[in-house]
């Protein structure tokens, strides 16, 4: 009996530990809003979530491939990729296609062409037994480079009014996208808590020796993981040339690292079949809002840098601390 | 006794071999409706690799295999899942990042078809996984706890919570009390006896423990280098010639000998 007492005490201990971004965001919120002159606004409150949309976005598509025991470098790429494809089948300027192809159509072929991205790497990664690192690895460079190859290296600098106009609209103050990212949160996460492939997304990458032997079908979970991170990557990329109006290649480099960061701050494990969407949110909105104090103060941009790789480190430093509580 | 009872497993001349290294060398024995059966012999004599094959996990070199008077040929724990062949492994084969309603469930949830979301029906799971614990009778804090917070007895009662739950016709339970303590030992060994008595379920019971197998099983088989080294009931043998024949001091291959 004295064992289930000292279970239920560290379980209060965890409940903590697993909570502790939310935390940690409020604390910090409320410090930068008190100390720092300028950061209590709604506006500014706003402008934490609104430019958290991209990183967000590519959050929950990580956060899928971490939880199965997988990682998907190629996000970033991919997104850039998606940002510089939808701007040349869209735009008007003269490196663009000139189709100036319907913004939703240039958001579909993006999409498939995520799709197919995902569904190369779970290939290689399944099929072919490579490691998801090296696979994703090639394809985060091939992706850039397809990028610069579309355009020849150049931006696009111009897009049809329409398309413009997806980042111009706002409810109660606040940008569409950041009801498209909400909206993104809340189905994934239900994906991923409620539904049964939810489930197995936590069993594979918990032990996939399990999986397999009752019976799961670990190759087309997998598929449907990894196409679904390519998707929402490409529509990042379609969000930030319609906020941009314009793409470039080198559109959102060094992304990956900021996901990342994100995302095992959430309290997503790197070894797989850990985390949950709400976690990762606040880790987002944490970073966010850290970006936005140091903006205001005008700090260095190098110390931004230190500060967001000592989150990392105490996130996982974290990670270790909670399984001393079993 | 044995002969007005229906064979439920009958395994004729199977053979596995890994690499240069025989693990199963035609092995022959029958299993009967109703019955534990003790399956013995020295660490590396194909125990567990003559359950993995029966479970389906790999298929033999050759011999066959009947399950309830037909032929079998099981490419996956899946196919000998469906006939109501449970295993209980020896790793206990747990998913520690879950809670025990999550692995008794596993590839078997509970869900609801909404559009074309499969929607877990998480509070039937949680009946249906505190109904099953209640009769193994080890305590757990809680069915939502993470499998990796609780003690080696308290999982391997998540692991024979799928026996419980799922062996209708036949059960593997490979080492079930190598993690527990004297007590949960006992409890275990009552469980199965108990499970044994409420469905007409045949229980190959793996153990190192003689004791154990002696207190709970109604015949042996003995293994020694992948080869049946002796088949006996219960009542006409002792622990001392068991274990001449687990070690090798008797060797009569007599198959069958009662």
């Amino acid at each position: 009996m004295e064992l289930l007492k000292v279970q239920k005490a560290n379980k209060i201990v965890r409940l903590v530990l697993n909570n502790i971004v939310w935390i940690i965001l409020i604390f910090s919120v409320a410090g930068f809003s008190s100390t720092i002159k300028g950061y209590l606004s709604l506006g500014n409150y706003i402008n934490i979530v609104y430019h958290s949309v991209f990183i967000g976005m590519l959050a929950i598509a990580e956060s899928y491939c971490l939880i199965s025991g997988n990682i998907d470098l190629s996000v970033e790429s991919m997104a850039a990729f998606g940002a510089i494809a939808s701007a040349w089948l869209c735009g008007a300027s003269p490196f663009a296609s000139g189709l100036k192809v319907n913004p939703f159509v240039g958001l579909l072929l993006v999409m498939s062409v995520g799709g197919a991205v995902g569904f190369i790497n779970a290939f290689f990664i399944l099929k072919m037994r490579i490691q998801p690192f090296l696979v994703t690895l090639s394809t985060f460079i091939v992706m850039r480079g397809l990028a610069v190859l579309l355009t020849g290296g150049k931006g696009i600098s111009q897009i049809t009014d329409s398309f413009q106009f997806v980042s111009m609209v706002k409810f109660l103050r606040m940008p569409l996208m950041v009801y498209i990212m909400f909206i993104f949160y809340i189905f994934f996460h239900f994906i991923l808590e409620k539904t049964q492939f939810g489930k197995h997304v936590f069993i594979i990458g918990g032990n996939v020796n399990v999986a397999y032997n009752f019976g799961i079908n670990v190759h087309e979970r997998l598929f449907v993981v990894f196409v679904f991170s390519g998707v929402i990557s490409a529509i990042t990329g379609w969000l930030m040339t319609a906020r941009a109006s314009g793409a470039t290649p080198a559109m959102a480099s060094g992304f990956l690292f900021e996901v990342l960061a994100a995302v095992v701050i959430g309290g997503v494990s790197m070894i797989g079949g850990v985390g949950s969407l709400i976690g990762v949110f606040a880790g987002v909105l944490l970073l966010s809002s850290i970006r936005s104090a140091l903006n205001i103060l005008a700090i260095s941009p190098f110390i931004t840098e230190v500060i967001r790789g000592s989150l990392v480190l105490m996130a996982v430093v974290l990670d270790s601390v909670k399984r001393m509580f079993r | 006794m044995k002969n007005n009872k229906k064979v439920i497993l009958k395994v004729l001349a199977l053979s596995k071999n890994f690499g240069s290294v025989v693990a199963l060398n035609n092995v022959n024995f029958e299993i009967y409706e109703d019955e534990i059966v003790g399956l013995v012999g020295d660490n590396g004599a194909g125990k567990s690799t003559l359950i993995k094959i029966l479970s389906g996990n790999f298929p033999p070199d050759k011999g066959e295999v009947y399950f309830e008077g037909e032929k079998v040929n099981f490419k996956s724990p899946v196919e000998s899942r469906l006939l109501g062949i449970e295993t209980v492994y020896q790793d206990l084969s747990l998913c520690e990042n879950l809670d025990p309603v999550s692995n008794l469930f596993v590839g078997r949830e509970v869900y609801k078809k909404f559009l074309f979301f499969k929607i877990l029906q998480k509070k039937e799971m949680e009946r249906k996984t505190l109904e099953v614990l209640s009769k193994i009778d080890i305590h757990i804090p809680s069915v939502k706890e993470k499998v990796e917070y609780l003690s080696g007895g308290q999982r391997q009662a998540v692991s024979l919570s799928r026996f419980v739950a799922w062996g209708r016709r036949l059960v593997f339970l490979d080492e079930p009390t190598a993690a527990l303590g004297v007590r949960e030992t006992s409890k275990a060994l009552d469980l199965i006896k108990r499970i044994r008595k409420e469905r007409e379920v045949s229980i190959i019971f793996i153990s190192h423990n003689l004791p154990q197998v002696f207190e709970i099983a109604d015949r042996i088989i003995v293994l020694r280098h992948g080869e049946v080294v002796g088949i006996r009931e219960k009542r006409f043998t002792n622990p001392d010639e068991i274990v001449s024949l687990i070690t090798g001091a008797i060797h009569i291959k007599s198959i069958g000998q009662q």
